[in-house]
């Protein structure tokens, strides 16, 4: 029975935080609530379009409610009824607290060092986090071309922390990448060409210890070790360990992993569904409830 | 580059054909306002550009939009300086003409990123020849041998707009603050901006977020603004801190209603996402765009005759709600927007 969205809010309380069951939930739903766990109710978080934005979104809804979102067109802390399609959408920017522009929010915001936390996408990376957007193969002559930085390159390294939503293939996860677009742990030092740690190439700027701090994918979620090392966390439901290691191109740590990816609650599946993306722009499709579940939204 | 002045600019209000006519020329180097394809592009002058068939033009700008997808259709552009080579983000993303005709040699890409370009656009904006920036060391953004203009021998110093290096690394010299990145001041010929109103002696208004447009108004020599109407000045003195473009800096009005379709002018209309994704499916072979081109481009005799090609209902749908700024009329994903009347998080936690 359609029900108005005052009285869904009023439900939200009712169902139940408990975890689903696997079959209850699909992989974009389960990889936008691992997004949303990320976020601590007091960051400052600068995100970018797509998954990160619906996790951040649903982590504003639930677990985070005081983190302020920023999106990089100028919109500082919308408070968002209906999912964005762009981080410049008025959709974002209703009822912020202000709205600027770009120098706003790269300057006053970002290198001024307010952004705790950067969620951003990527097309491959690299075992110390260093993230490629840019393209594959010879930069001049590319075999593929992807769209380029955007804000990912600056967001991703002067935020405190910066977590990555990547498609896990063998190619995407890399000892070192093609193109590094945005540096993750170790990265080359164009001055004395070498290799190095971060901390060395950016020391004595506000950013040295700023970067890379979890990756969510398709497969599971990883941090990064002492040395600014990429390892496992957990394995998504029904994804094995060898499945994963098969799907990464260097030889990946996983003596570190603590089990399964924690599955999604029912509220939080309820908030993602009826209030972070109801038109289904993100989410492929509407899934079932159980039975249990749907007893309490037909009440 | 900073240009001392002898007089004061007085804004001319020209049609969009004569403003396209004299504004725009072969070998350009422009800047489109809004952000991405979704928010206030100046597409009709863009659409009129392509008509007029002005080519070789080099865009500065920091990111691909509407104007850029149908310039790199027809392959007007020869050089795209920018920190995003996409233009629809969950309508299209890749620009695929652009990416076509830089894998077949036709386009100069030099990529910047998205903060670096904010602030190249704030040096041009404030006179400054460059400015110092953190941008991230170890990032191939910032690796000397990846200088697209360089490359191509373009920064010798014949061209005023081309800074003699992509960037320089230096060592922060006052407070011994590590190494930083200086960037060249952007400094493009001409700014094309559109707003929701425009004064008639060019005093402009947009609302919504203000991307890098007040920016782009002072880096550049001329600029035009395109706006969905012309109201009377003293209507904008009334509340003069809604006014983000002083009159002084414009060269040239356009009243071109609905002319930033299919991007949003938030509290005129909002963007038009599934048309966006028709533009990008027709880019994918070049047949289905010389057909695509020839249906809303070449045979629509004015961009008044393209809007009424749209038709009434989709015009309705998109009409933006006077509260929201946006639609929750239109048909986005799968299924209807809900109507809410209050954010859920501000209703369960406050601000």
């Amino acid at each position: 029975m359609a029900r108005s969205m005052e009285e869904l809010m009023e439900l939200i309380d009712r169902i139940p935080d408990e975890s689903a069951k696997p079959g209850e939930f699909i992989l974009p739903e389960l990889m936008a609530i691992a997004v949303a766990h990320e976020v601590r109710d007091d960051d400052i978080v600068f995100a970018g379009t797509g998954l990160p934005m619906v996790g951040i979104m649903t982590a504003n809804l639930l677990n985070a409610p005081h983190a302020l979102l920023i999106y990089e067109s100028g919109i500082c802390d919308g408070k968002t009824m209906h999912v964005p399609m762009s981080v410049c959408d008025q959709r974002a920017a209703y009822m912020s607290s202000t709205l600027g522009g770009l120098v706003d929010t790269f300057g006053y915001y970002l290198q001024q060092g307010f952004v705790t936390l950067g969620f951003l996408g990527g097309a491959a990376i690299d075992k110390y986090g260093g993230v490629n957007v840019t393209s594959i193969g010879d930069y001049f002559h590319p075999t593929h071309r992807f769209t380029g930085s955007g804000g990912n390159s600056d967001i991703g390294t002067m935020a405190a922390r910066t977590a990555f939503i990547i498609l896990q293939e063998k190619r995407r996860f890399l000892e070192r990448n093609d193109y590094t677009t945005t540096p993750g742990w170790w990265c080359w030092d164009f001055k004395t060409r070498e290799w190095k740690p971060k901390k060395e190439v950016w020391k004595g700027t506000p950013f040295a210890h700023s970067g890379p701090t979890a990756v969510v994918t398709n497969m599971g979620v990883y941090r990064f070790d002492d040395e600014g090392i990429l390892y496992l966390e957990t394995c998504h439901p029904g994804v094995t360990m060898q499945q994963v290691k098969d799907n990464c191109g260097f030889d990946l740590n996983v003596a570190m992993v603590k089990g399964e990816t924690p599955h999604p609650t029912y509220r939080e599946l309820f908030v993602l569904r009826e209030f972070v993306d109801p038109e289904l722009i993100f989410l492929p499709q509407k899934v079932e409830y159980p039975k249990s579940i749907q007893s309490i939204i037909d009440d | 580059m900073v240009r001392s002045r002898e007089k004061a600019k007085k804004a001319e209000i020209l049609t969009l054909e004569d403003a396209v006519r004299k504004y725009m020329h072969d070998g350009i180097v422009c800047a489109f306002s809004g952000f991405t394809g979704f928010n206030r592009n100046p597409t009709a002058f863009a659409w009129e550009t392509v008509r007029q068939r002005i080519r070789n033009i080099h865009v500065l700008d920091r990111h691909g939009s509407v104007c850029t997808w149908l310039l790199n259709a027809v392959g007007a552009i020869a050089i795209q300086e920018t920190d995003w080579m996409g233009w629809g983000e969950m309508a299209g993303k890749l620009d695929v003409n652009l990416e076509r005709n830089y894998k077949a040699g036709k386009v100069i890409l030099e990529d910047y990123a998205h903060g670096a370009m904010a602030m190249r656009f704030l040096a041009g904006a404030i006179g400054a020849p460059f400015i110092p920036y953190y941008a991230p060391l170890g990032s191939d953004l910032y690796n000397p041998d990846y200088d697209a203009l360089g490359r191509a021998g373009m920064r010798d110093g014949s061209n005023p707009r081309i800074a003699r290096k992509k960037f320089i690394q230096m060592e922060e010299p006052f407070f011994g603050a590590g190494e930083v990145i200086l960037l060249p001041a952007a400094t493009p010929e001409l700014a094309v901006i559109h707003v929701a109103q425009a004064g008639e002696k060019g005093t402009a208004r947009w609302r919504g977020v203000g991307t890098i447009d007040k920016e782009i108004a002072f880096a550049c020599d001329k600029v035009v603004i395109v706006c969905e109407e012309i109201v009377p000045e003293a209507e904008l003195r009334k509340h003069p801190e809604t006014n983000q473009i002083p009159y002084f800096t414009v060269d040239c009005i356009v009243e071109q209603p609905w002319g930033a379709f299919p991007s949003s002018v938030p509290y005129y209309y909002d963007y038009d996402a599934p048309f966006m994704r028709t533009m990008d499916v027709a880019s994918r072979t070049e047949a289905d765009l010389q057909n695509w081109l020839d249906e809303w481009v070449y045979a629509p005799g004015s961009w008044q005759e393209f809007i009424e090609k749209l038709g009434v209902k989709k015009l309705l749908d998109l009409k933006a709600d006077s509260v929201s700024g946006y639609s929750m009329r239109m048909m986005r994903g799968r299924k209807p927007a809900p109507r809410m009347t209050m954010p859920l998080s501000v209703a369960r936690s406050g601000y």
